[in-house]
């Protein structure tokens, strides 16, 4: 019997040794990884060359009014001066659940550009709001909540101005009503936006 | 290659083949299998876990009393795929994200357990390392071969992605077979996965009852000849 345990219990520390070794190794890598891949995901939207602050580190999360998750939002900045705010938002709206996408407001409050971060949408129907699959979502470059005007933004399916993707008009609103919730949230906080204090600590994972 | 080593290919790759046979390994291997590169990504992925397991539970099965069999093989499975998941996160996480939560699923996979309980807790090293390899290239080869269909018929194209598992060269790999058109969006949602793994069991029913006439004609031929 305490031959037993004991066996088990050395099989349990080599496994804890092996283990804590590959974190170890793996740790650092998987980091920067994780780094990479969130500020190639917001350079989509704003191109290295458009700023010279820590992207990444100046961020700070916040509720937008309507999204029931807390949304991270990043700023771009050039000589101190504002770039672009960029938040990661997931709306719950979708065809099959959450929609993450990434909106890119410019100081003055029109979009830079959305793209789509994450989806379970249809394969085929709801899976053109991905820039690799249709040219749909480039169609909010350049809108803000003044053109259209607020009451037009929704898809032209259901009286507004965007165009819909055809058999996937509940996901093609779940996506125009985020973006417009990100512009709502920024017109509001337009002043204290790029002066809220950034928060430290490992960067969210995008 | 000697007789049992040849039985033990036999085994996993057809007689015993743990996707069409056993049947086991089910959720990850209808879930993924969307696309071939995807199911290469989780084939390879298992066939590591379950050749490393075998091997490890084979050295093991002098020391472990039956009593702890099942806790010490989990705990082996767990540790492997933990490995295995931190390494794709740190080299691979393209694919890592791709594959997501079905690198920690390997976990549940009964083949892995299965194949520790049925044949390397009793067999020496070399068999169980044979019988890893064998098993789990059977697993992967039915991983890739459903993905393969599914991509062909559902979207029209074969190895799209590759790059994210074999690195910035395979992207010359991505082919269309079909235009993109005449994709039949069936085959890429769930059910295209229980129907296309039932359509491959049946072929290979077919092949084998083909093959078991064949064997009898020939037979009853000889007989009558005799």
């Amino acid at each position: 019997m305490l031959r037993t345990l004991f066996t088990l219990g050395l099989i349990g520390l080599l496994a804890a040794a092996l283990l804590s070794g590959v974190h170890l190794a793996t740790r650092d890598r998987i980091a920067s990884e994780q780094q990479r891949q969130a500020l190639a995901t917001l350079n989509q939207l704003v191109p290295e060359s458009a700023y010279d602050n820590e992207l990444i580190e100046d961020r700070f999360s916040t509720r937008i009014p309507g999204l029931p998750t807390l949304a991270t939002l990043y700023r771009a900045r050039l000589d101190d001066a504002p770039v672009a705010l960029l938040a990661d938002i997931i709306t719950p709206d979708g065809y099959s659940g959450d929609i993450r996408l990434l909106v890119g407001v410019h100081p003055d409050g029109e979009v830079i550009g959305v793209r789509i971060l994450e989806h379970r949408e249809t394969p085929g129907l709801g899976d053109q709001i991905e820039l690799e699959r249709s040219n749909w979502i480039r169609q909010f470059k350049g809108a803000s909540l003044v053109d259209p005007p607020a009451e037009s933004w929704a898809s032209d399916k259901r009286g507004g101005a965007f165009d819909t993707l055809s058999s996937a008009t509940i996901t093609s609103s779940a996506v125009i009503d985020a973006v417009r919730r990100v512009l709502a949230w920024y017109s509001a906080n337009r002043d204290n936006a790029f002066a809220i204090e950034a928060e430290s600590g490992d960067p969210s994972t995008p | 290659m000697s007789e049992s080593r040849r039985e033990i290919w036999k085994q996993g790759l057809w007689n015993n083949n743990p996707g069409l046979v056993q049947l086991l390994g089910l959720c990850p291997l209808l879930a993924v299998t969307g696309t071939a590169v995807n199911g290469l990504g989780l084939g390879l992925a298992t066939l590591f876990v379950l050749t490393i397991s075998n091997l490890a539970v084979s050295a093991l099965r002098g020391i472990i009393r039956p009593e702890i069999r099942i806790p010490v093989f989990v705990l082996v499975i767990a540790t492997l795929v933990t490995v295995v998941d931190l390494v794709m996160q740190a080299w691979f996480s393209s694919l890592s994200r791709t594959l997501g939560i079905f690198i920690p699923l390997i976990v549940t996979n009964c083949t892995i357990l299965g194949r520790a309980e049925a044949f390397a807790s009793r067999r020496p090293m070399a068999d169980a390392l044979s019988d890893g390899l064998a098993q789990g290239t059977g697993f992967a080869a039915v991983l890739v071969v459903l993905g393969a269909g599914r991509e062909i018929v559902g979207r029209g194209t074969l190895m799209a992605d590759a790059h994210l598992l074999l690195g910035d060269w395979a992207r010359s790999l991505e082919m269309s077979v079909l235009p993109q058109e005449t994709g039949l969006l069936l085959a890429v949602l769930p059910p295209g996965a229980f129907i296309g793994l039932g359509l491959m069991v049946a072929a290979r029913n077919r092949i084998i009852r083909s093959r078991n006439a064949r064997t009898r004609a020939a037979a009853s031929t000889r007989h009558q000849t005799a």
